[in-house]
């Protein structure tokens, strides 16, 4: 068979960047070719896709030796806009890549660009919204869009171009399970089709069965290669020393939770906590169409809590535990957790911990959360200022206490934007612990990450659970709830479906 | 290597950075609600405020045409917000001269950067034209409505076909301090955080 | 499709007479007239595309400030009070027509429509997507915004810490951090879909103008030839 790709790269490294580079990669994929390409973090997996889709040298300068063909055509002395028609690329972050602020428009963005004849457009058009599915997503604005659907216009922009090669980016990064399961159909299409599909990617369950080669990448070189049924027979510990992550327990994972979530049998929530220490939650309603008098808004009420967004009568909250709050997409857990940290002024909730209460505005001093793009929540120009921000009297040495406790040590002086995901997010949670908050909120905080920095997050977590923090922490990730929570709470239409322990 | 032509890369770096100023423009422009008075104070608080993402977007210029793009943008998203079509060749010869005065600067030089940015800020005066130009026939109006003509006067005293060269004055001016503010700003947490 | 379909180069002509207007003051009877139709029919076609509510609000907005501009001149008041309000209401009743049909054409009016319609125009390609950009940041910043915003209020930051320079950098820092990296991101994602290509873009919809494009231009610029004709006869 034909091959498909050729890269012969003895060297490349980024302008300006010492590290992060790639050294003697030898890849070859043929035609129709399925790869999967995986590895930590940094380890070069996405430069060796930007090879493929000329965005290196094109776009992202550097000092490259070596050759790339696609298709026979020579890369780094192509034209990118004549790469259109080549490769495909699907990025991680669904909130960026798309170019139009309209379904309809993004979906033929591509093909504009190349002006392809308007009436081929429609032609190819109305053929992706047949074969991904897209029908109820056309005329809306993408602002609109949860995360996966996103994603999948994305999928139908690439589409409509029709590339031979396929380029996915850590796409299953900012997905639920239910998401993932749809992009996983839009790659077996392709896959039907006969395009050569690359993937890069840290969740691997989801690929199991999809692909035909596995190619594993460290510090800029490749280090190990399986086919598929040699990859599908490492085992979890394997995959683990590798720093990937094992596919089992998420497919174990989901198939246990999924049900839950998925079952439209009800599940009674149970009260076991009674020996231990509570945090009670009381009349949290909300909802974001209110009945309006003429000025003010209703009160909201339990009697009235039907058609409430949100409404959760009582709910008790085990103290000093990490809680996994689980549902599926649209079932309430980012209102759940605005709500709880006092952002939803209308929420009628009710906090009771040590036996005071405390609602509306208060509740902002009770909680914190760290938000899935931490980048909002970082507002000065180091990480000192950073923790002292939180604090009502500056108080150096608390701050220095903290900033270590967090490994953070050294870097006090550095500016929040200079650091790691990772690190972004230790600086996050050190501003909260300065704000002495009680309860920690966490908002899908290991999406995108790989086994290693997912695990560290799980301690994190525990830890910070054993020094006393009570930790809610919304997520997809099943490796994560195994690892760290000692209770799920999942949520159904805004309304608790139930709670237990793991 | 260096390219002179406008790559996509730069069309959407100047789109994003006329947003930001945009945002900042709509954000004085609410003010300018809670009084009149405050319009005249535009000249003062959006090169200031602005100063912060246009320093920043000053370090992502390398080619000729960038900034005068960016005031065709500003002319064209002023004339669609209402705000008429005569500040438009303000605007864009403006925008033409800052280009060419940074361009002398080969992009990198703060001088020129700072002198650049205070031509570019005269943009903001084309706030004022409909209301200078609709000025004579409202005072007559209000005149001719019963008001004392001192009334009128103090109504335009702060904008006025008289005042406007105050005005444009005033703009270079603090768009030239803005500068030095926005670097300020950009030195403290974009040179600090690596991003430039 | 909801609404009543215009071509964008209608619009963009809309907003054009509508501020050419504007400019001028009204005095006869006739001039207001004409003032009030060219307000009325952006305020109509939001109504038909469904924004009842800002088309309500436009309206009221506009009447009373008429109304009451219209009543205090007569009444020969002064004092502090009505001269502010007057002055509140001649901005209002002045500049509001323009406001509401650029409203109005920026709420219905796609991205690929309008790059095409700049490309009829003959505009260069740099512009139109450029502005294209600015049309997709608006929402974006707002969605960052309201995050940013939100964790203000969590570490209790909202006023800057009582400090108007906080209050301006801890919403511009965060917010231009965000705004770069989307940018370099969109960009990367856009060239590798063929932004930039030598070649004519193309539309899906080819625009045309149709009847009812130019049924609107003609009154548009009968209207417009009405007011100067009053102007200069008057």
């Amino acid at each position: 068979m034909k091959k498909m790709i050729n890269i012969e790269v003895q060297n490349f490294s980024y302008k300006g960047s010492a590290s992060a580079g790639l050294h003697d990669i030898s890849l070859h994929i043929k035609d129709g070719e399925t790869v999967l390409l995986c590895g930590a973090s940094g380890c070069g997996k996405t430069t060796v896709l930007r090879l493929i889709n000329g965005l290196i040298p094109h776009y992202y300068r550097g000092e490259l030796n070596g050759r790339i063909t696609v298709n026979g055509i020579d890369i780094p002395s192509a034209e990118l806009y004549d790469l259109a028609s080549i490769v495909g690329t699907v990025f991680q972050n669904p909130r960026s890549q798309f170019f139009s602020v309209d379904t309809d428009g993004e979906i033929t963005f591509g093909t504009e660009n190349i002006g392809i004849d308007p009436d081929e457009i429609l032609k190819r058009k109305s053929e992706v919204v047949n074969e991904l599915e897209l029908k109820p997503l056309l005329g809306k604005s993408l602002f609109e869009l949860s995360g996966g659907e996103k994603q999948k216009i994305a999928c139908a922009g690439v589409s409509a171009l029709m590339p031979d090669v396929m380029l996915l980016d850590e796409p299953s990064s900012n997905l639920d399970w239910k998401a993932i399961e749809e992009l996983k159909k839009v790659i077996k299409h392709w896959k039907a089709k006969g395009k050569t599909i690359i993937i890069s990617e840290h969740r691997l369950w989801y690929l199991k069965n999809l692909i035909d080669r596995v190619i594993y990448m460290k510090d800029g070189r490749i280090e190990k290669e399986w086919n598929k049924a040699g990859f599908n027979s490492l085992t979890s510990d394997e995959l683990c020393a590798l720093g990937l992550r094992p596919t089992e327990i998420e497919e174990k994972y989901i198939e246990e939770f999924g049900r839950g979530i998925f079952s439209t049998e009800n599940i009674h929530p149970c009260s076991t906590l009674s020996s231990e220490s509570r945090i009670t939650l009381k009349d949290m309603f909300f909802t974001y169409k209110p009945q309006k008098y003429f000025i003010k808004k209703k009160k909201l009420n339990a009697a009235d809590s039907a058609d409430y967004t949100l409404a959760i009568p009582e709910l008790e909250i085990p103290r000093g535990k990490v809680i996994g709050l689980i549902g599926k997409n649209g079932a309430g857990k980012s209102t759940f957790l605005r709500c709880l940290c006092g952002l939803e002024k209308d929420c009628t909730l009710r906090l009771t911990s040590d036996e005071e209460t405390v609602s509306g505005r208060k509740i902002l001093k009770k909680c914190y959360m760290v938000m899935q793009d931490v980048n909002h929540q970082l507002f000065t120009d180091s990480v000192e200022a950073e923790v002292m921000l939180s604090m009502d009297n500056e108080d150096k040495d608390q701050a220095a206490k903290i900033i270590a406790e967090l490994g953070l040590a050294g870097y006090e002086n550095t500016h929040p934007m200079a650091l790691s995901g990772g690190q972004k997010q230790r600086v996050a949670i050190a501003s909260a612990l300065a704000a002495n908050a009680e309860i920690l909120l966490f908002d899908e905080p290991t999406s995108g990450l790989d086994h290693a920095h997912m695990t560290s997050v799980a301690d994190l977590l525990t830890e910070l659970a054993k020094k006393g923090r009570t930790i809610i922490v919304s997520t997809h990730d099943p490796e994560l709830i195994s690892l760290c929570c000692d209770h799920i709470l999942c949520l159904e239409k805004g309304r608790l479906k139930y709670m237990r322990k793991c | 290597m260096k390219e002179k032509k406008l790559k996509p890369k730069d069309f959407i770096t100047v789109g994003i950075f006329t947003a930001l100023l945009f945002v900042v423009e709509f954000a004085c422009g609410m003010l300018g609600f809670i009084h009149p008075y405050v319009v005249a104070s535009y000249v003062v608080l959006i090169p200031i405020v602005g100063s912060i993402p246009m320093m920043l977007f000053y370090t992502k210029v390398e080619k000729f045409g960038m900034i005068t793009l960016m005031s065709v943008l500003v002319a064209i998203i002023m004339f669609a917000t209402g705000m008429g079509w005569l500040g438009a060749p303000l605007i864009i010869i403006s925008g033409l001269i800052a280009d060419l005065i940074a361009k002398k600067g080969n992009y990198k030089s703060f001088k020129s950067t700072v002198l650049s940015h205070g031509i570019f800020c005269l943009w903001i005066c084309a706030n004022y034209f409909p209301v200078i130009v609709t000025a004579k026939s409202y005072r007559k109006n209000l005149i001719d409505g019963g008001y004392s003509a001192e009334y009128c006067d103090s109504l335009f005293r702060a904008i006025n076909s008289k005042t406007i060269f105050v005005l444009l004055i005033l703009c270079v001016i603090f768009g030239m301090i803005g500068a030095f503010v926005g670097k300020a700003v950009v030195r403290k947490h974009f040179e600090k955080a690596g991003i430039v | 499709m909801r609404g009543i379909y215009l071509d964008p180069r209608t619009k963009l002509f809309m907003i054009f007479v509508v501020s050419l207007i504007v400019m001028s003051n009204a005095v006869t009877p006739l001039e207001w007239t004409i003032r009030i139709l060219l307000t009325a029919i952006p305020v109509f076609l939001l109504i038909t595309e469904g924004k009842y509510a800002s088309a309500l609000r436009f309206t009221a907005m506009y009447a009373v400030s008429l109304i009451l501009m219209r009543s205090f001149i007569s009444e020969d008041s002064k004092g502090l009070l009505s001269a502010l309000l007057v002055g509140y209401c001649g901005i209002v009743v002045q500049f509001l027509p323009a406001m509401i049909t650029a409203w109005y054409v920026i709420k219905t009016t796609k991205i690929g429509e309008f790059m095409s319609a700049m490309q009829k125009m003959h505009v260069p390609d740099g512009i139109s997507v450029s502005l294209a950009v600015v049309m997709r940041f608006f929402p974006t910043i707002k969605e960052e915004y309201g995050s940013i915003r939100d964790a203000m209020k969590m570490r209790g930051i909202s006023f800057g810490g009582g400090k108007l320079s906080g209050m301006i950098e801890y919403r511009m820092i965060p917010l231009m951090f965000s705004c770069v990296n989307i940018g370099d991101e969109l960009s990367a994602a856009a060239v590798t879909r063929g932004l930039g290509a030598p070649i004519k873009r193309t539309s899906a919809y080819e625009l045309r103008l149709s009847t009812r494009d130019i049924a609107v231009m003609a009154v548009f610029t009968l209207s417009a030839c009405l007011f100067i004709g009053a102007k200069i006869i008057g």
